[in-house]
């Protein structure tokens, strides 16, 4: 394992990130000595299994979890809470149930003071870019889950981050779904050249998706290896019946069923730790 | 107890601490205030002197018997609601055509400001106890027979199932099944009614000036005791505050554990 | 009975004309002809119960009176005036306690208790910090409808889904963006919910006072009836009184609902 070189051109540098918090059952480290870069313009996936840390380097990356060790710098400049450069989109349903289609998707060029009549056109071009052109004026709760999630996604991509953010961004949609979310996904990272950060715990969704993956260990989360991925571009999910898409899946899992087993057999301690005394 | 307990013991006393000394810190500030001539003593009594007027109002005043007077009007008003609200909260789960035509009205009278019509129940009762049951009565039916209603009618689909799998008679049915399936909510019912029965009947006591703790404080008031009157009132808001708490510990303890 | 069966086979496709609706005349009709006939029976002491020719007229006769939609005013207004200060201050109160949860438990159990208690009973205290006019009667309603405000606002700000806080931070809002834009129409329905509470308790609270000691205001004007035994109007007053509170009532939850888009 070599250790991540960092370059000049690097949009984001992660350095030595440690994360820690306090539990009822005393302290326990998220996030070990975490360091990666991001190049710009490339696709780059976090896996690992649950417990590794990786919702908590999402909100250390996005800036919402500031009570950390390390550095995260984009661009040159130390992130201490949530930068401009870096647009999140989050796991959970987070379109605003009051707005519409184009009201929520404008919302964070509203936030910047831009004059309604621009905000409008810039939104409706990102609303086609995921391809919900005609639903503009339709309120997420018409709208399906997988609908739901690409509005998130215009809407942070109308901030136009350097880089995007996204946690599991498909997690509570079915399989087919998200194949198909994830081609969208890839059409637009390759149309918009945008640097995409996503952490997943999908083995398939990263291969499809990254020029590179990094793959976590389970708690105490560290680096434990960085994949390059080196698959043709442009990439369309019918790759994923190809040999070398097989084998690049098969020597990811390799390294995180160690990982994930050491994450089951913790689970099923605590789990004993707190039965009842009978 | 065990490290985290203790933790979790500390974060909880340490807001209440916090609330009881703000409390503490406004009525000593309140104090100086008014000692000091800011506050004009003949429209605020410093809390020294209300708290020195409480003797002397529970004795000459005869509060524990006033206290007794009020409470046999909530008991009362009580027991009606419990029988009449009950019995209506059944009528109407038992018939669904009743049901559906005066549900929204109970619900509106819910709603509806009876109090207001004291005028009218003093004309009908006269100036007397009946007047203040009588309205809290009505006012506190409402809720007892909604969630009488609700209670009977949210009663699991499985547990009438199991019912009906060993054969259980109609009356048995109701009694062993679905009575006691409703109890918790009809005594959730039974506490709002009496929550809002204390309420509007110190309310009526105080402006027909007729009763217990209400008429005391009307009749403080028209005799310009200042300190008695701000005493009656906190002695009256203290025995609201405990009846509300008490009752609140009985649902719990009624409540079977979730 | 030939025509209950005409009734039932046209019932499925002509709602108007439904079981529920016919019980439900049925019951006003019966409720309506037993207080005519207690009314005429003499039964009770004369004029407490009313002919419904004489509340009629009542009726007829206050709503065609400036003198009452004088007095209307004066007690819309103080209502108004009541809901707008309680209701801004509790509001505020609310959102403060719903997003600190240290200052909650410090103060939250003081406004859950005090609650459920007879406002009525500070009027004498009112009267002396504000006088007899309007001044002690907004303040008395102000008194009620502060506690319901506040405990809805403080629920409200609890149940907003944490994910659309995290949105905006993530955008970089400020507490004035997140406020308006996010913690408010979040909290819609609760406060709607809160207003409408705090609505019903301004008016009683507002009322009483005015029946109390006053010489404006609807309040006043059904004492006044009272002292004279002037029954039937006393009765009209109540039913406009009641139906415009169940009225406002029901509009304030109407709006609420309006604006309803749920996930």
């Amino acid at each position: 394992m070599s250790p991540p070189s960092t370059t000049p051109n690097d949009i984001l540098v992660a350095k030595d990130v440690i994360v820690r918090f306090e539990t009822a059952e005393g302290p326990i480290v998220a996030v070990d000595n975490v360091s990666f870069d991001v190049r710009p313009g490339e696709f780059l996936s976090v896996i690992g299994p649950s417990g590794c840390g990786k919702s908590s380097l999402f909100n250390v990356i996005g800036g919402l979890l500031t009570n950390h060790q390390g550095t995260v710098q984009v661009a040159g400049e130390t992130i201490d809470g949530p930068h401009k450069s870096i647009g999140m989109v989050f796991q959970e349903e987070s379109t605003f149930p009051w707005r519409n289609v184009v009201d929520n998707v404008a919302f964070p060029l509203e936030l910047i003071g831009m004059p309604k009549a621009k905000r409008v056109e810039r939104a409706k071009y990102f609303i086609k870019l995921v391809g919900l052109d005609g639903f503009e004026n339709r309120y997420p709760g018409e709208l399906s889950g997988g609908m739901r999630q690409r509005v998130s996604l215009a809407r942070t991509l109308a901030s136009e981050p350097k880089i995007l953010l996204m946690d599991e961004p498909f997690a509570a949609l079915d399989e087919q779904t998200r194949l198909l979310l994830g081609d969208k996904v890839l059409q637009i990272q390759q149309q918009l050249q945008q640097t995409t950060l996503l952490i997943t715990h999908n083995i398939t969704e990263a291969v499809q998706m990254s020029d590179r993956i990094l793959v976590m260990t389970y708690r105490p989360g560290k680096v434990k290896r960085i994949v390059d991925i080196n698959l043709p571009r442009p990439r369309t999910s019918e790759i994923v019946g190809s040999e070398a898409f097989g084998r690049y899946v098969a020597e990811i899992w390799a390294d995180l069923r160690e990982e994930a087993s050491r994450g089951m057999k913790d689970e099923e301690q605590h789990a004993l730790n707190e039965a009842p005394a009978s | 107890m065990s490290a985290p307990g203790r933790r979790f013991a500390i974060y909880d006393a340490l807001p209440a601490a916090v609330g009881i000394a703000t409390v503490i810190a406004f009525f000593a500030a309140l104090e100086g205030l008014i000692q000091g001539g800011v506050v004009n003593r003949f429209i605020v009594p410093p809390p020294s002197e209300i708290i020195g007027s409480f003797g002397r109002v529970f004795v000459e005043e005869h509060i524990v018997s006033r206290f007794f007077f009020t409470l046999g009007e909530c008991l009362m008003a009580g027991v009606m609601i419990t029988v009449f609200g009950v019995a209506g909260g059944f009528l109407l789960y038992r018939y669904k055509l009743l049901q559906q035509a005066t549900e929204t009205w109970v619900a509106a009278l819910a709603a509806a400001p009876v109090v207001l019509a004291y005028p009218l129940f003093m004309v009908i009762f006269g100036r007397s106890a009946w007047t203040i049951i009588m309205i809290g009565f009505v006012a506190a039916l409402p809720p007892v027979i909604l969630k009488t209603l609700e209670g009977l009618s949210g009663t699991r689909k499985v547990l009438v199932n199991v019912g009906k799998s060993f054969n259980l008679t109609g009356s048995q049915q109701f009694w062993k099944i679905m009575f006691p399936a409703a109890l918790p909510t009809m005594f959730v019912g039974v506490r709002l009614g009496l929550i809002f029965a204390l309420i509007n009947i110190v309310g009526v006591e105080f402006l027909i000036n007729y009763g217990g703790l209400g008429q005391l404080i009307n009749d403080l008031a028209e005799r310009y005791d200042l300190a008695g009157t701000y005493a009656a009132i906190c002695f009256v808001i203290l025995v609201s505050v405990v009846f509300f708490m008490s009752l609140e510990k009985a649902e719990r303890w009624l409540r079977p554990v979730d | 009975m030939a025509e209950t069966g005409r009734l039932t086979r046209t019932a499925p496709s002509a709602p108007l004309l439904s079981p529920v609706t016919l019980l439900r005349v049925a019951i006003i009709l019966g409720v309506l002809a037993g207080w005519e006939l207690l009314s005429r029976s003499g039964w009770l002491y004369r004029d407490v119960v009313p002919s419904w020719l004489a509340i009629g007229k009542a009726l007829a006769d206050l709503l065609s009176s400036g003198e009452y939609y004088f007095n209307l005013g004066v007690t819309a207004a103080e209502i108004g005036a009541a809901l707008a200060i309680g209701g801004i201050s509790g509001m505020a109160v609310g959102i403060l306690l719903g997003a600190n949860r240290f200052l909650a438990k410090a103060f939250e159990p003081y406004l859950y208790y005090l609650g459920p208690t007879p406002k009525i009973i500070f009027f004498p205290i009112m009267i002396m910090w504000f006088g007899v006019g309007p001044g002690s009667k907004i303040a008395l309603g102000t008194l009620s409808c502060f506690f319901p405000v506040a405990l809805s606002a403080a629920a409200g700000m609890r149940q907003i889904d944490k994910v659309l806080i995290k949105v905006g931070k993530s955008f970089r809002a400020n507490t004035w963006q997140t406020v308006w834009k996010i913690y408010l129409p979040a909290m819609r329905h609760p406060i709607i919910n809160g207003v409408r509470l705090g609505l019903g308790v301004a008016l009683i609270g507002t009322l009483l006072a005015e029946t109390k000691l006053s010489n404006k205001g609807v309040g006043f004007l059904i004492i006044q009836a009272y002292s004279v035994f002037d029954m039937p109007r006393m009765y009209a007053m109540l039913i406009v009184l009641f139906v415009l509170a169940i009225g406002a009532n029901a509009l304030v939850g109407r709006l609420g609902g309006l604006h309803t888009i749920r996930r």
